[in-house]
């Protein structure tokens, strides 16, 4: 016992000089790198390189709280593939570019257009060092000019852009957040498809907006939301906790803020290649804006007029979902979830019998009050 | 039954969910993973406690003292010599895939050796020490990284982006046959028990192990294989699962702390899980080093009257894990582990016709004894 | 059996001091001669109970009587001893060639000592003395059982200090007992003049980073440990006791754990455990963030530390060792420094230094908290002992991750896990969550 524990130390006092003879050699300090906050991947305008890459780079400065102004160096570059760009940046950066920060990845509308988000997807989760939690959204105009453009205001260390993602800042009804790995998920399921906010900037270039979607499918034009059809969604995929929803209906208007939501959805099958889409929504919530008085002993009224505003709007929000062909709440995944797959439909089946479903949905409203005052 | 039984059994299972388990099962995701996770169940439950209960019959006994009483040299030393084989290649391949992740994941700069060097000496030495020793190391290191582990499988099932859905999908390919690779590959997360060969050393008293024992395990092994295939499921969909390489560490990035000075789960995951498996490689090669000990004598050997005899395997085991972590690339890393599962569950059944014959062998000694 | 020959070698082995009065005193057919070094006796005791009632007795039998009667009285054996009981305070008294041993040690350092190393609020505030009788006594007189015993021996071959092992019979583990008193046997040292030295003389090994006898100046610790069967070893002169065997835990309790509550005591301990953990970890992880793998903290974090890094000359590692270094020496000094100076020297060296350092841009904002964070977290280590080898892990923790990385920094802990379970203090493991049932049914068997 006591041998071994002397060769034990033996052995840590000959691995000492091995230590000082290996020191610095992967040694590098942090000051040497340089974090890629956000990637943005368009287009480019040269035929043999289709793909455009930009950077945003943090700069470091010594204090953050005395710097005023956030910093951040730009890297543009396009490659015949997305890791050739890469590449010629690295070859053109002093520092060591690390990916490992990436929040934000902002690929250009007319990428998406082009159905490219495959390949896109795929080097992006081959890299090791891109977070699966890195938020992915579509650029519009380009992806390059939202990343380069810095509201004011904006503290740094920290973009304002991802403020709206992460929800410890603003949760709007208006945003959906797709993190990277939602989007390869249902990007290669079928039975659901992936939706990816939209990235505006505003004509006046002072702030971003944030309130439409794009609906994204393998091999089919992408199908854009507005920003009634995007806080649908988020309210249908528990995207947010909030959402106002403005009833304009025989004179009366009121808006109905919704501070808890459920929503059910599954498929019900009814023989044969029939299917029928139920949708159960329950709407909790008070009266937060009103154009004339409201008496709260009216409250089972304002409960119908909700009920019957909202479940016009919803039914809309699916029948166009079921003609076009997208199924963002996955009725596909549902129906797969509880069929056994040697007795399912094959995928074009599916496709067929969904355009043809029918939608039995329902509202329960349960306004609970007319605010603070009456 | 002890504490540190349900450690050695609890340790094989936990590990392998960074190891190629996963990434096995995942691969016949629709070729009967499920059902083969119910046989393996069955099974594996059937198996530990056939095991428990032959050692628990001889309290205190290690199976190469059991073979030296029982069987002939000619079976007995090239026997012991198979099994220190088989040990030391289940912790080489929890070893290798380790640097694999940490070449990928955490120092991507750093070359190969070096890494491969950091694990192996900071286990090589634990390896010499007592067999009580190693038990108090395990639980020290086990205190110390289950809650976080713990709380990163709270994480992953309270997450809002798992979606069960999926999850329903997989488990309906259950009216597949079960899959040969995919049972040996969760028959693997059963065979801690077989750590026993080495590790019966320590418990000297005989226990307890009765239908409540057996439902433990049960449980604990449902727990971790349903977590272990399911939640990657839930985070990476179904369709394409096969594709992922770790698709535990895909998973774990898919997590996200919003407010710990640590935003990642993968980093945690990884360094926590490297807890699990230093541990899992010390218990491996401990029991792999006294199966040497016993093949070579190596107690009795003697250089100017110190015994130096255990440190002979030293050299080989680091040689030995350096050569391979520079021959193996992942795909046949895989591949072979693959090729090892499938051999273990012909060999770890087989054995326990060995123990039969053990027993009555035993049983003969000790009535003539009483003669 | 002592003849006037054994006077003649006393007599001559103190030929080179001066200090041994021969004194003889005869009255009325009485006759006496008394020995003794003056410095170190009590000649007031010696002059009320011995020569008074010499001229007071009738008869010299009655006198011889009266000494064998005094609670000083001593037998004698050899003339070694004889010696030996001289130079340690006694007086000899020779009448009739009988020789009359009589301890009349005149001790000034009796007096108990405050609590300067393990302050505590609940609790004693008095430590041991540097007398051994006296700590002997406080001993005793806080552990009221029969089976106390007290073992003395006699070390170091020049200075001849007595030590003293105490312990309970009922409740000490036997081999440690036998293991201690063979290695006490083995010591051949010239002088032993320290409690603590005996750490080094007894464990056996040339080189050892953690102390395997926890070193206290508490009298309720003594008594808690003697009653948990532990031995404790007190040299004369010496105001510590040090207890054996010591495990890790040990060490990372104080005795007002068992004054305080318990959730104050888990919130302590909580706290302790934290700071030992900080002070292990995070210089090491200082290095391998910013120099291996910069994406693992959260953005924003990494950026602070990128930018507090910007005009730092030093590579990460080298940062950490210069700042540690100083820090390093502002604790030794202050230790060493006279009690008026060392706040001073704590100023210049924290406040000062600290900030000179990063307005220069010798080290980043960052190093300077981390390394103060060190230095604090590692005081809340309750036994200074371990604090000290803690001090040296950390070095060997900074120089792993500049090689390894933070997995090395990962691993390293780990190792230093194992390494404590490898451990033995005394037959005992080191480091163990629980003392295993086996050994505990022995010992509730035992008690």
């Amino acid at each position: 016992m006591l041998n071994k524990q002397i060769k034990n130390r033996l052995g840590f006092l000959l691995l000492l000089p091995l230590f000082i003879l290996l020191s610095g050699c992967e040694f590098k300090d942090i000051d040497k790198d340089v974090f890629v906050a956000m990637i943005a991947i368009d287009q480019s305008d040269e035929a043999d390189k289709p793909y455009k890459i930009t950077l945003k780079l943090y700069e470091p400065s010594s204090s953050f709280k005395d710097a005023p102004q956030p910093t951040y160096s730009y890297l543009t570059q396009a490659g015949e593939t997305l890791s050739e760009a890469i590449r010629l940046m690295e070859a053109y950066s002093d520092k060591e570019l690390q990916f490992g920060h990436t929040k934000l990845i902002v690929i250009g509308e007319d990428l998406v257009q082009a159905d490219k988000s495959k390949e896109i997807l795929d080097f992006l989760l081959r890299r090791p060092d891109i977070q699966m939690i890195a938020w992915i959204a579509v650029g519009r105009p380009s992806a390059e000019k939202i990343i380069k453009m810095v509201p004011q205001g904006e503290t740094s260390a920290y973009p304002e852009l991802f403020n709206y993602f992460d929800h410890t800042g603003t949760e709007s009804q208006y945003i959906v957040t797709t993190y990277l790995f939602n989007f390869r998920r249902d990007m290669k399921a079928w039975g659901i498809d992936p939706v990816l906010p939209i990235i505006r900037i505003n004509e006046k270039d002072s702030h971003f907006e944030i309130d439409k979607s794009l609906i994204v499918r393998d091999s089919m034009e992408p199908h854009e939301f507005d920003p009634l059809n995007t806080s649908l969604y988020t309210m249908l995929t528990k995207g947010t906790d909030r959402a106002d929803l403005a009833i304009n209906e025989d004179d009366e208007y009121f808006i109905a803020r919704i501070d808890r939501l459920k929503t059910k959805h599954s498929v019900t099958i009814k023989g044969g290649n029939k299917i029928e889409l139920d949708i159960k929504i329950k709407l909790y919530g008070y009266i937060s804006e009103s154009k004339k008085n409201l008496d709260s002993k009216d409250l089972p009224f304002y409960n119908k007029l909700l009920k019957a505003e909202s479940e016009e709007k919803f039914t809309k929000f699916f029948t166009d979902m079921k003609e076009l062909g997208f199924d963002p709440l996955g009725f596909g995944l549902d129906y797969r979830s509880r069929t056994l797959h040697n007795r399912r439909m094959s995928k074009e089946e599916w496709e067929e019998a969904y355009r043809n479903a029918k939608i039995n949905l329902s509202v329960t409203p349960q306004l609970k009050s007319t605010g603070s005052i009456q | 039954m002890s504490r540190y039984y349900y450690y050695l059994i609890l340790i094989n299972m936990v590990a392998n969910i960074i190891a190629s388990v996963p990434a096995i099962l995942l691969h016949s995701h629709k070729d009967g993973a499920v059902s083969a996770m119910i046989l393996a169940i069955f099974v594996g439950t059937f198996l530990v406690t056939v095991y428990t209960r032959f050692f628990n019959a001889f309290p205190g006994r290690t199976l190469p003292e059991l073979l030296q009483k029982t069987t002939a040299p000619w079976f007995y030393r090239p026997f012991v010599f198979f099994l220190a084989v088989m040990w030391f290649i289940a912790g080489v391949i929890t070893l290798i895939t380790f640097v694999f992740l940490l070449i990928r994941y955490l120092t991507p700069e750093m070359s190969i050796n070096l890494i491969s060097l950091t694990l192996i000496l900071s286990v090589i030495f634990g390896c010499l020490m007592k067999t009580e020793r190693v038990f108090y190391t395990v639980e020290i290191i086990l205190l110390i990284t289950i809650p976080l582990i713990l709380f990163i499988f709270f994480k992953a099932y309270n997450n809002d982006h798992l979606e069960w859905d999926y999850v329903k999908d997989a488990a309906l390919y259950v009216n597949k046959w079960p899959n040969i690779d995919a049972f040996s590959a969760c028959f693997f997360l059963f065979l801690g028990v077989a750590n026993l060969t080495i590790f019966n050393r320590f418990f000297t008293e005989k226990q307890k192990f009765g239908w409540k024992q057996i439902f433990i395990i049960a449980v604990i092994a449902m727990a971790t294989l349903f977590t272990t295939y399911f939640i990657p499921i839930g985070f990476n969909g179904l369709e394409n699962i096969g594709e992922l390489v770790y698709p535990w560490i895909s998973t774990s990035d898919s997590l996200r702390m919003e407010y710990f000075i640590i935003e990642r789960v993968l980093f945690v995951f990884l360094l926590f899980y490297l807890g699990i498996a230093f541990l899992s490689i010390l218990i491996h090669w401990h029991a792999s080093m006294e199966f040497l000990k016993f093949v070579f004598n190596l107690e009795k050997i003697k250089y100017k009257g110190k015994k130096f005899g255990k440190f002979i395997p030293v050299p080989f085991f680091i040689g030995i894990s350096l050569i391979l972590v520079q021959l193996l690339n992942e795909y046949r890393l895989f591949l072979y582990t693959h090729y090892f599962y499938n051999a273990l569950i012909v060999i770890f059944p087989s054995m326990c016709f060995l123990f039969l014959f053990i027993k009555r062998r035993m049983k003969y000694a000790e009535q003539a004894n009483q003669k | 059996m002592f003849s006037l020959e054994a006077v003649k070698w006393i007599n001559d082995q103190f030929k080179q001091t001066n200090e041994l009065t021969e004194k003889t005193l005869e009255y009325e057919q009485k006759y006496m001669q008394l020995f003794y070094l003056k410095p170190l006796i009590d000649r007031e005791m010696l002059q009320n109970s011995v020569i008074k009632p010499f001229f007071e007795m009738a008869s010299e039998n009655q006198f011889k009587l009266y000494l064998h009667a005094l609670p000083q009285f001593q037998e004698a054996t050899t003339k070694e001893q004889v010696m030996r009981e001289i130079m340690n305070g006694s007086v000899v008294a020779v009448i009739q060639n009988e020789w009359y041993l009589l301890d009349f040690k005149l001790s000034t350092n009796d007096k108990v000592n405050n609590t300067s190393v393990e302050t505590t609020i609940h609790g004693s505030q008095l430590a041991l003395s540097d007398n051994l009788a006296t700590n002997i006594n406080v001993i005793r007189s806080y552990y009221h059982q029969p089976s106390l015993c007290v073992e003395y021996v006699v070390k170091g071959e020049v200075n001849q200090h007595k030590v003293a092992i105490i312990y309970d019979k009922e409740k000490v583990k036997n081999g440690v007992l036998d293991t201690i008193r063979e290695r006490l046997q083995n010591v051949d040292k010239q002088v032993v003049s320290s409690t603590t030295q005996l750490n080094n003389f007894l464990n056996n090994k040339r080189l050892s980073l953690f102390p395997q006898m926890i070193m206290t100046e508490r009298p309720d610790r003594i008594v808690y440990n003697i009653a948990g069967g532990k031995v404790i070893l007190v040299v004369d002169g010496n105001p510590q006791a040090v207890a054996t065997p010591a495990v890790f835990f040990d060490y990372m309790s104080t005795m007002e754990d068992n004054y305080h509550t318990l959730i104050i005591s888990i919130f302590l301990k909580f706290l302790r455990y934290a700071g030992l953990m900080i002070s292990i970890l995070l210089p090491g992880l200082y290095v391998g963030v910013t120099s291996f793998s910069p994406e693992v903290f959260r953005t924003e974090l990494a950026l602070t530390i990128a930018g507090s890094r910007v005009g730092v000359p030093f590579s990460s590692f080298i940062e950490v060792l210069f700042m540690l270094f100083f820090m390093e020496l502002l604790l030794e000094a202050s230790i060493r420094l006279p009690k008026a100076i060392s706040a001073t020297a704590t100023t210049v060296g924290g406040l000062i230094l600290g900030t000179a350092v990063t307005e220069a841009s010798l080290a980043s904002n960052i190093m300077v908290i981390i390394v103060s964070a060190v230095a604090i977290s590692t005081f809340v280590i309750p036994v200074n002992e371990m604090a000290f080898s803690i001090r040296v892990v950390r070095l060997l923790f900074i120089f792993v991750t500049t090689i390894f990385g933070l997995a090395g920094l990962t691993l390293g802990l780990y190792v230093l896990i194992m390494y404590l379970v490898n451990l033995d203090s005394f037959g005992e493991p080191y480091l163990q969550l629980y003392t295993s049932p086996k050994n505990r049914s022995k010992w509730e068997r035992k008690t």
